[in-house]
């Protein structure tokens, strides 16, 4: 038994070691990112968003996303509407200040790739897929991505009424490596 | 008549203009809140000089078509058009990227008043009351 301690301690460290070069690379976020929101009666900014971004374009599989945005930090570009949005009556930030999305798997998709997991957002916690690409840069690199989702499936604002239901996010995350 | 009425209204306008730069620049300081990418010194100077000059039109037709009354009217419909230009920077949608809009309406809104307060300040030295 103890002939094969050690030789089993060196695979073990050598698959160990070895794992940690396949193991996907992690991203820092950068100022300049953007989080938009677009429908034909709002549209507006998420200036605050933070995160843990892991993922190599060789093995995307093994990538995971962790990344929240802080409700309170939302921007029509006007006082009043912002107010609004932060009521109860939408977004209800007193009760739910963060948007978050921890992902669950990630795959290639077409030119780019797509990665779904569970979007919490005004306490409804769906799975959401996402589809974005990742450009390289000499200084790392820049996630986009756009999706749309329907307001009401996570209770936000009533149903119906003027503002349509889908809202569509623009996303652009550039990224440094960490 | 709307010679001396013009100049009331270049003059009050641009009073009304330099009374906005310093109360932006004050409210900047103060609120930490700076608009000057949609609210320029040019853009404000602009403005003031506008409505000081539309009035000096409004006045000079009001005079004209209203004879005794026509100062009443004017006074009335120039306090009128200040209050109701208010709507214009309270709906007012600012570039995303300037922080803190709730804060514009505060900046602006005096000044939407400046034209007329100089107006009827510098009245008496240009046009006399009939």
């Amino acid at each position: 038994m103890n002939k094969l301690l050690y030789p089993i301690a060196a695979v073990l460290i050598l698959a160990a070691s070895a794992f940690t070069f396949m193991t996907a690379r992690g991203w820092q976020i950068t100022d300049g990112y953007s989080i938009t929101f677009t429908n034909d009666e709002a549209s507006g900014i998420f200036k605050d968003f933070k995160g843990t971004l892991v993922f190599d374009e060789q093995n995307p599989g093994a990538g995971k996303f962790d990344v929240v945005i802080d409700v309170t930090s939302i921007n029509t570009g006007n006082g009043l509407q912002n107010k609004h949005a932060k009521s109860d009556e939408w977004f209800d930030a007193a009760k739910y200040p963060q948007i978050r999305f921890v992902s669950r798997s990630m795959a290639r998709a077409g030119n780019g790739y797509q990665v779904t997991g569970d979007l919490d957002m005004h306490g409804v916690k769906k799975a959401t897929t996402i589809p974005f690409i990742f450009k390289r840069t000499a200084q790392g690199g820049v996630f986009t991505g756009s999706f749309t989702v329907n307001r009401s499936d996570f209770g936000i604002g009533k149903p119906g009424g003027e503002v349509p239901e889908p809202v569509k996010l623009d996303i652009s995350v550039p990224v440094t490596k960490l | 008549m709307f010679k001396k009425s013009l100049a009331l209204g270049i003059v009050s306008g641009l009073l009304a203009g330099i009374a906005g730069v310093i109360y932006a620049h004050l409210y900047y300081t103060i609120n930490e809140a700076d608009f000057s990418r949609v609210a320029s010194t040019i853009n404000i100077l602009a403005a003031s000089l506008f409505g000081g000059v539309l009035a000096a039109i409004g006045y000079t037709l009001a005079d004209k078509w209203l004879k005794t009354r026509g100062e009443i009217v004017f006074n009335l419909v120039f306090t009128l058009i200040s209050f109701i230009s208010l709507l214009g920077p309270i709906a007012v949608r600012l570039p995303r990227n300037i922080d803190t809009p709730e804060l514009f309406p505060g900046m602006v809104i005096p000044m939407h008043f400046f034209p007329a307060l100089a107006w009827f300040t510098l009245k008496p030295l240009f046009v006399r009351s009939k």
